[in-house]
């Protein structure tokens, strides 16, 4: 069944719906769910403040559904581990969490169900107000979408942000952020870095911090992209090398031992006041404008991410859920009804409030959330248009962003050149591609 | 005089060697009692308003508390099946004459030595085949892969130095192996009984990589709990060092309580 | 004759702890050596196929895996004699006569170390070696060392964790080994010599070879097997910096799922273990 049919199929009911809604009698979550109260759905979560915010609505729907929620908690670099061998197990997992690198692995293993199919199987439990279109299309398809499937419903969404400190920066003249990358290193980076104080800060930890928010963040700006029409490396193109040289160049103006800083590090210096900007995920801001656990909640602003010579090419990362295949009918169908809901148009807003980050367009229309949630302009734009290929997602990526994360680790302490590192990271990763099939033809060249 | 200072340079020695083993766990305790932001002040601090909120908030809201009665369970149930296992093999081993024997001695302490890395891969895709995963049964039994190594190290030594003299009078009567065992040997070998014992407690006790590749929730060791805490977007400093001395306080009484036999059974293996 | 029984009661006594460990230790490693054969990797199980000895040749020529080894015995030769040293030392002051409560405490506190989680020393380290916060800069005088992120002080870190924990150890076994000797010998030796290194080098030293052998033996499997404290720590980093053959199997096998690959390089790294543990225990521990 295709999906524009059932689109289309799912719109109509949903205009029929609104009517009878009216009088009481319509769809109803809970009616819905009644053959599947008492169900328990198994989903991981991670340590972040999109999930926090689900957590502290679940109870609602646990009591209008029955259904038991029973969440296990992970840090990032431990999901994909701990998801990859409780599928390959045929563990318990009824939920998948997918980051946007991982729907190439998961869709190709099936271990995910593509939506339409879910939807088929049990068309009572589709919310007629599900409105997918309502969703950002870069976000839907590139955090839950796989060589033109629908998989996921993007849950906790992110765009790479500049976080700036107001008050730092105004103290040392500027009256604004930087527009562009060179700005920031050649202006702001010697004016904010002194007295144990620094300009910038790029958490570049050898985990999938050092592939996504450091490499992949210097590469495409200034034009580079690990791979290019061919598949074979591109980091060794002028361009790729001008970002990952500029990375070199940036270092002086970042605190010592940057390549030991994961996001928490970098998102505590500069709750602490010790860092000026940073550029990090949308997910952070709840974090750093709490007074609970930010001294400088008062100065912080955000913007989006300065400019290179080749535009604006803000990081992209993101989750979305599907339905496991390994879980049963029941699972199944619950799953499904646990995603539809936390995703939903109705829920967006109080998700926004308790700090998640929706990826429905509707949820931004109101001004005045946009007053108390000053990331919301510049997200906003960034999903306008962005590259989805930003990493490759293929099946691919778990082995390749070992590659990257390792030399490109030892390219920012000085062990390698960034031109021997690339070329290191390249060869590696074409025998990777190589191994996959990508060059003999027998797969398609998606990413 | 000479010896004056002597004598007082020796108590400096001894009170710094406290000093270094204990500050850890002072500084341990006292980061668990601090808040977020008290846990974030530079310089540290050392006098502060202490709260139990992070325990609180461990045992009761992350779930400490099972894992914690996960790793007591498994580390008891392994210890208890080591010794079964491994007492009749030592006392085969310190008694009896057979071919191979120096091999299998040889192949049961080699065990102590391979890295669990090396079983950790295998061991996860076998226990995937027979749907063991996240149990605690697994975690019983590849605990043996160290455990019994230390008991059958340890015990073989004690039963070696147990006299044939005394159970002579037994074998004449017509007693079997077995009863001399446990009848005359196993009593006189109690002390090493109890030092394998207590080694392979804390050894299990202490276990991350098994736990952490081999379970997931339900047998989740309090370890690998202690170590899920990191790297989340904000790495709640007080809570992990409270877990942390959830996991430690508990081994470090016993050891103390059984420092003698520790100290022994440490001895035992190597020197003699 | 002594120790002769039946083939029945032999087997009687040693099967159950044979069973047991071929269970758990034999036959995971036949599984270990067949995917080492093949092309295995979690997340492409549709794909598993025999590929010979592609794996171990891959290992093989793999700079990466033996830095990772070098790394490793490097550790080794730099801990090792900071442990024997201060050891040594500290069973030489606890040896002494007087001070008895003292002493009774200091022995005390050095089981202390031993028993902790491993894995919690590196939690530890993490909070006390911090750049900012850590009170281990703050005790060198408000230092600005940066010890996690800077990979020569990443690996000073893991070094002192290590000595931190496993001196006691050899500490204890060498206190042992000096009260083995006999009182009125050393008594009579003092009287000859005011050299304490004479009468260790000529009196005590013999008793104390068994524990050196022994110490040997288990520092270096341990060190071969040391993964939970390094990878609470630095998880290897920066870099690649203390990233020992543990720790990046797991990384191979667990986030980069090529399990076949991980498991030649586990099968070499029992190979190398196993030949050590033959050397060590062959030569040095005849007995038995």
């Amino acid at each position: 069944m295709s999906i524009r049919k059932l689109l289309c199929s799912v719109a109509l009911s949903g205009v029929m719906a609104t009517g009878a809604l009216a009088e009481g009698h319509g769809w109803s979550l809970a009616k819905a769910a009644e053959p599947y109260a008492g169900t328990t759905v198994d989903v991981v979560f991670l340590l972040r403040p999109g999930y926090e915010a689900i957590e502290a609505m679940l109870p609602a729907f646990e009591e209008e559904t029955g259904i038991k929620v029973n969440v296990i908690k992970h840090p990032y670099e431990n999901a994909l581990g701990e998801q990859v061998r409780d599928f390959v197990a045929g563990g318990d997992l009824d939920v998948v969490l997918i980051d946007l690198v991982w729907i190439g692995n998961f869709a190709e293993n099936d271990w995910a169900l593509p939506l339409a199919d879910v939807q088929a199987k049990f068309p009572d439990i589709v919310d007629p107000d599900l409105d997918i279109d309502d969703f950002f299309p870069l976000v839907l398809n590139a955090f839950g979408s796989w060589n033109g499937t629908t998989y996921g419903l993007p849950v906790d969404n992110y765009s790479g942000l500049m976080f700036y400190n107001r008050c730092m920066l105004e103290e040392a003249g500027f009256d604004g952020p930087p527009e562009t990358w060179t700005e920031l290193k050649d202006e702001y980076g010697p004016a904010l870095t002194k007295d144990g104080k620094y300009a910038f800060a790029l958490q570049s930890k050898r985990n999938e911090t050092q592939s996504a928010d450091s490499f992949a963040r210097m590469i495409w700006p200034f034009g580079g992209s690990f791979l290019d029409a061919d598949f074979k490396s591109n980091l060794n193109s002028p361009e790729s090398q001008a970002g990952l040289q500029f990375r070199q160049d940036l270092m002086q103006y970042m605190p010592d031992g940057i390549v030991a800083y994961d996001h928490a590090e970098v998102v505590n210096g500069f709750a602490q006041g010790d860092i000026a900007m940073i550029t990090e995920w949308s997910a952070f801001y709840s974090s750093v404008v709490s007074p609970e656990t930010s001294k400088v909640a008062d100065c912080v602003e955000i913007a989006p991410e300065p400019k290179g010579p080749a535009g604006r090419k803000p990081a992209l990362g993101g989750f979305s859920m599907a339905v496991a295949s390994q879980a049963d009918e029941a699972e199944q169908a619950a799953a499904y009804l646990f995603i539809q809901w936390a995703t939903s148009k109705a829920n967006a807003v109080e998700y926004v409030e308790r700090g998640g980050v929706s990826a429905r367009q509707s949820a931004y229309e109101d001004p005045a959330l946009a007053e108390t949630f000053k990331y919301i302009p510049a997200l906003v734009e960034s999903w306008q248009d962005g590259v989805p290929e930003f990493r490759p997602r293929f099946a691919e990526w778990p082995e390749i962003t070992e590659i990257v994360q390792e030399w490109g680790t030892k390219m920012m302490l000085g062990e390698v050149t960034t031109e021997e590192g690339a070329q290191e990271i390249g060869t590696r990763m074409e025998a990777v591609l190589d191994d996959a099939g990508y060059y003999s033809g027998d797969k398609p060249l998606a990413q | 005089m000479n010896t004056t200072r002597s004598l007082a340079s020796q108590i400096l020695l001894l009170f710094v060697i406290i000093a270094v083993c204990v500050f850890p766990f002072y500084w341990m305790v006292t980061t668990s009692l601090k808040t977020q932001i008290v846990a974030l002040e530079a310089p540290p601090v050392w006098i502060f308003e202490p709260t139990l909120n992070n325990y609180r908030e461990a045992l009761f809201e992350d779930g400490v508390l099972r894992t914690l009665i996960n790793s007591l369970i498994i580390a008891i149930s392994t210890t208890v099946l080591a010794i079964v296992l491994g007492v009749p093999a030592a006392f085969a081993l310190a008694r009896f004459e057979f071919r191979g024997k120096k091999d299998l001695w040889f192949w049961f302490i080699t065990n102590r030595m391979v890295s669990p890395i090396v079983l950790a891969l295998p061991f996860f895709l076998i226990a995937r085949n027979l749907g063991m995963l996240d149990k605690h049964i697994t975690l019983i039994l590849i605990y043996l892969t160290f455990n019994l190594p230390i008991v059958i190290w340890i015990v073989t030594d004690q039963f070696r130095g147990i006299p044939y003299d005394l159970d002579e009078a037994a074998r004449l009567e017509g007693a079997s192996q077995f009863t001399i065992m446990r009848k005359i040997c196993l009593p006189l070998a109690m002390p090493g009984v109890a030092v394998s014992a207590i080694f392979s407690f804390i050894f299990s006790w202490n276990e991350l990589m098994f736990g952490l590749i081999l379970t997931r929730s339900e047998a989740k060791t309090a370890p690998a709990m202690a170590v899920s805490f990191m790297e989340g977007y904000n790495l709640p400093y007080g809570k992990i060092m409270a877990t942390s001395t959830l996991i430690v306080i508990p081994v470090l009484i016993f050891a103390l309580l059984a420092s003698k036999q520790l100290v022994r059974g440490l001895t035992m293996g190597a020197v003699k | 004759m002594r120790g002769q029984v039946s083939r029945r009661t032999v087997i009687g006594f040693i099967a159950p702890a044979v069973f047991g460990l071929a269970i758990v230790g034999i036959a995971p490693l036949l599984y270990a050596a067949w995917t080492s054969l093949h092309f295995f990797n979690l997340i492409k199980l549709k794909q598993v196929k025999f590929i010979g000895l592609e794996n171990y040749w891959t290992v093989l020529t793999d700079e990466v895996f033996w830095q990772a080894m070098g790394r490793t015995f490097f550790l080794l030769c730099t801990a090792l004699p900071l442990q024997l040293a201060l050891g040594l030392g500290i069973a030489l002051v606890l040896h002494k006569p007087g001070l008895t409560i003292l002493k009774t405490l200091a022995r005390l506190s050095l089981v202390l170390p031993m028993a902790t989680t491993y894995a919690v020393v590196g939690l530890l380290g993490q909070v006390m070696f911090n750049q900012k916060f850590g009170v281990i800069n703050q005790m060198l005088g408000g230092a600005n060392i940066n010890w996690i992120g800077d990979p020569t002080n990443a690996f000073a870190m893991i070094i002192f964790w290590d000595v931190w924990q496993w001196t006691p150890f050899v500490a204890l076994v060498l206190l042992a080994g000096l009260t083995m000797v006999p009182g009125e010998v050393e008594e009579a030796a003092r009287l000859e010599t005011k050299s304490w290194w004479t009468v260790l080098r000529y009196v005590q030293l013999p008793f104390l070879l068994p524990g050196l052998v022994a110490v040997l033996i288990l520092r270096t499997a341990d060190t071969l097997k040391l993964f939970d404290m390094v990878f609470t720590l630095t998880r290897g980093g920066p870099g690649a910096a203390t990233e020992f053959i543990s720790l990046m199997i797991q990384r191979v096998g667990f986030r980069g799922f090529d399990q076949g690959l991980a498991s030649a390089q586990a099968i070499i790294l029992l190979i190398i273990t196993i030949i050590l543990a033959q050397i060590y225990i062959r030569v040095f521990y005849k007995e038995v």
